[in-house]
């Protein structure tokens, strides 16, 4: 059973790798029954958790017993069913006469989503960008905790010219978002070397995720060469 | 007269000395020896009990919440030290005490939830040996409190008020009729056009609304382009495609995509089949996109919402197929291959502002210098706390400590 | 009354979870509607399956191009919604979780599903190479910026980083290719990831606010041109 399964993966991994060179029937055939399971996957695993899980055992709680026997079943929770009636409204989209009303669970989500995510983007996105941004660029008074004294401690040149780039990439990166003003003149120029810090992000994100890529394709050789056709040990 | 006689007091003295000193002997002799004894093992190991336990109501909760603290046992040394673990106990509404928390030696605080308002409770803390243990004094009954506000997310609602008030006041500014100027975003100028260019090659517009469910903002802004993108490929009757990973993107989109063409005049023209359901696995989803694009090449593909590793398949896929290619994320892990294999990028804010620079209404553009408002305070607090902070630390210039305090405290967040 | 019920939907609950963030008591407002939501999403999932198969139906019955591919498609699907929803074969019998290992529904996403989806994974590695070499032919200074930086970082994190300027003396240091690389990730990296994060926050606010107040209505019914 273990050999079929080694199989059938190495089959679908030659298939979907087959797609690099052009579309073919391999491929399509790969891509489809990926499709079908993964949708189906899903739709059990969601259901399974979902459904069953957060909606049926939340409105229908099983019983549970303490350890001495008493019976300590949770209370049915009848907020579930708001969620569950928005779904149905959801599933009056079939029906053409009265389809306009699964716009309202739609209103609802959106909404939802706006109002729980306002205040989190702004707290964590905003706020504590700006609060980890104000530093002292030159020294420190950190407090001796044996003496309790405070000594000035200067930064070293490294941590200074750090300090000094973070600044400047912010502000000036800052300056490259405005939406009010022309990119020209001063204001202009401090645009492009925000967008020098921009680029200068991008590069250091896209080299440091090259070497997980390749080291996943390593992965995929190791399986044919190895696993399948024994190849490698 | 006759004399005391002289010899009784050194005798009395002698004989007190005589009796310590049996005594002492007599104890030494009894002790065990520890060295040498085989009952040693099981002596008792005794501790001494935490003190200063002190329960308080945690704040800012529903009143479900009370801190419990204590100072170790002196017994309490880590390591070499006699305790080898604490344990909780709590007594609810004056009934018996009950074991609920073991802790590692050392510790000195437990936070205890899912409490009852109505309820009072009451604690001791245990400190155990190997084989002995030392109960603290127990605590007065407490009963949890509820706090009304978060008071210290203040600042928060505080800062985020002030945005949100710029952000009406402009929009306010727009109706009103004056004049907003918002500078070209590259990447959105080039809508129409590359809309254009699907409609001269007779070709479809593939748009992928992102990989998340409608419970993610970049997928919202992604709907909310696809309205104002739905309205150009409407007026131009072109071929939308529209693959979805998620259900519920597939009736957001419909609707969108449906109203756009019925504001448009050509409410025939729509048809559902314009957004389907994939699946919502990953990289199916990608494989099934993949597909789509060799098979059908559409002439322009739109990136936009939140993408994670499969961001460069599709953006290279495109690029394979000569495809005009408009990307966005708020992920900054992608954009750099947004960047790197599309012709234009939103990148992260552009995108949020995307649909309100599309629609060139007045009110939506007032929100924009309202996010603009937002940058300047920002970049403002930045440089003051900066330089407050330089002067503070480098050069203990008065008053610039009490700024940078007051400034961080203001923007720490809970 | 179409466009409004709606509206005021919208309206009212986002205005709710804005505030609940600063009222304690309403703190469970948030799980509850991210339940709702799962709740609705599977729901949801009825229209969306419902949709693949009618789609793949309509090839299969039209004899459109590809057709038998749908076949493939429809079975996957069928079979997975019968060895899950019923856990064949499952250890546990109906009463544990479908994934749990030895059942059927298990096993075939180990077979089928993980090798697919590491395989589509591994094809990364051959566009980061397609993506870099074209970033190099390209002749602008953005673009230059950023194949720089990109080399200098994944040159850092290998060996040859090391051998390549190993020679630079110690006061120089900082520009041996691991130190530089290290350099750029905790400073300029920062400053711009710090930049773009402000910039997202705020949009994220503005957008938040519009879809909230109703000035951004386009999801439910185009706007007032």
């Amino acid at each position: 059973m273990e050999h079929l399964a080694v199989w059938i993966a190495a089959l679908l991994t030659l298939g979907i790798i087959s797609f690099l060179y052009k579309d073919n029937a391999w491929y399509k055939l790969s891509e489809a029954i990926f499709v079908g399971i993964s949708a189906g996957y899903w739709f059990v695993v969601l259901f399974w958790d979902n459904v069953h899980g957060k909606f049926w055992t939340g409105v229908f709680p099983p019983e549970q017993y303490d350890a001495a026997g008493n019976v300590i079943t949770e209370a049915p929770d009848y907020m579930l069913w708001v969620g569950a009636a928005l779904g149905i409204l959801m599933l009056m989209r079939l029906i053409p006469k009265i389809g306009w009303i699964s716009r309202w669970p739609l209103a609802f989500i959106v909404g939802s989503t706006s109002g729980l995510y306002l205040i989190n983007y702004f707290s964590s996105n905003m706020m504590r960008q700006v609060q980890g941004t104000i530093m002292p660029l030159f020294g420190m008074w950190p407090t001796d905790p044996t003496t309790g004294e405070t000594v000035f401690q200067a930064l070293p040149t490294y941590d200074i010219v750090g300090n000094v780039v973070i600044l400047v990439g912010v502000f000036s990166g800052l300056v490259y978002f405005f939406f009010s003003k022309e990119h020209r003149g001063v204001f202009g120029a401090t645009a492009k070397v925000g967008i020098f810090f921009l680029m200068v992000t991008f590069g250091a994100s896209f080299g440091y995720t090259v070497m997980s890529r390749m080291s996943l394709l390593i992965g995929r050789v190791d399986f044919l060469f190895g696993t399948w056709l024994g190849l490698i040990k | 007269m006759r004399c005391r006689q002289p010899g009784h007091t050194p005798l009395l003295l002698l004989a007190l000395i005589l009796l310590f000193v049996s005594t002492d002997v007599c104890v030494a002799q009894s002790e065990p020896d520890p060295a040498g004894s085989l009952m040693a093992d099981t002596a008792r190991v005794t501790v001494a009990p935490p003190t200063s336990v002190i329960v308080t109501d945690h704040k800012y909760d529903n009143g479900d919440a009370l801190e419990l603290s204590w100072v170790p046992s002196i017994d309490d040394r880590i390591p070499g030290g006699k305790v080898v673990r604490y344990q909780v106990y709590r007594s609810v509404n004056e009934g018996e005490y009950l074991p609920i928390q073991e802790l590692l030696p050392g510790s000195n605080f437990f936070l205890d939830e899912s409490l009852h308002r109505d309820s009072v409770y009451s604690y001791y803390v245990t400190a155990y040996s190997r084989n002995d243990s030392a109960m603290s004094v127990a605590t007065a009954p407490v009963s949890p409190q509820r706090e009304w506000l978060h008071v210290d997310r203040a600042w928060l609602f505080v800062i985020a008020l002030i945005i949100s008030l710029a952000v009406f006041y402009f929009i306010r500014a727009a109706r009103k009729g004056e004049d907003l100027f918002i500078r070209k975003i590259a990447g959105l100028e080039a809508v129409d056009e590359a809309i254009g260019r699907a409609t001269e090659m007779g070709r479809p517009i593939l748009y992928i609304p992102g990989i998340l469910d409608m419970d993610d903002v970049q997928t919202l802004a992604a709907i909310t382009i696809l309205g104002r993108v739905a309205r150009t490929v409407a007026d131009y009757e072109i071929q939308v495609r529209m693959p979805v990973s998620r259900s519920l993107v597939m009736t957001a989109a419909r609707e969108t995509i449906k109203t756009a063409y019925q504001t448009a005049g050509r409410p025939d023209s729509y048809s559902d089949d314009m957004v389907q359901y994939v699946t919502d696995e990953q990289f199916g989803y990608v494989a099934a996109v993949d597909g789509i694009m060799v098979r059908e090449k559409p002439a322009t593909v739109f990136l936009l919402g939140a993408f994670f590793a499969e961001s460069l398949i599709l953006a290279e896929t495109g690029n394979s197929i000569n495809a005009i290619q408009i990307a966005g994320t708020a992920r900054p892990a992608q954009l750099p291959f947004f960047i790197a294999a599309c012709d234009f990028t939103l990148i992260g804010e552009e995108l949020f502002a995307a649909s309100a620079y599309l629609s060139g209404e007045p009110k939506q553009l007032g929100s924009l210098k309202g996010q603009d408002v937002g940058k300047f305070i920002a970049m403002v607090v930045i440089i003051i706390g900066v330089i407050a902070a330089t002067l503070a630390q480098a050069w203990e210039v008065p008053f610039m400590q009490q700024v940078y305090d007051a400034l961080t405290f203001v923007f720490s967040t809970q | 009354m179409r466009r409004e019920v709606p509206l005021a939907i919208t309206f009212f609950v986002g205005t709710l979870l804005i505030i609940s963030v600063f009222l304690p008591p309403a703190e469970g407002l948030g799980e509850d509607f991210t339940v709702f939501f799962d709740i609705i999403a599977v729901f949801a999932f009825f229209l969306g399956g419902g949709n693949l198969v009618r789609v793949h139906l309509t090839k299969l019955s039209r004899r459109k191009e590809d057709w038998p591919y749908s076949i493939v498609t429809l079975l996957g699907f069928a079979l997975m919604l019968v060895v899950g929803l019923f856990k064949l074969g499952n250890p546990g019998g109906i009463a544990a979780s479908p994934t749990t290992d030895g059942s059927y529904f298990q096993s075939i996403f180990d077979s089928v599903l993980l090798p697919l989806g590491a395989t589509m994974y591994s094809l990364l590695a051959f566009f980061v190479a397609s993506a870099s070499y074209r970033a190099f032919r390209a002749k602008n200074r953005e673009a230059t910026i950023l194949l720089v930086a990109a080399f200098i970082i994944l040159l850092g994190r290998t060996p040859f980083g090391m051998a390549l300027t190993g020679f630079i003396p110690e006061q120089f240091d900082l520009f041996q290719v691991p130190n530089l690389a290290v350099w750029i990730m905790n400073f300029p990296n920062l400053a711009g990831q710090r930049a773009i994060m402000i910039g997202i926050g705020l949009g994220v606010v503005s957008m938040s606010l519009r879809l909230i107040l109703g000035i951004e209505r386009t999801y439910l019914g185009g706007d007032e041109r």
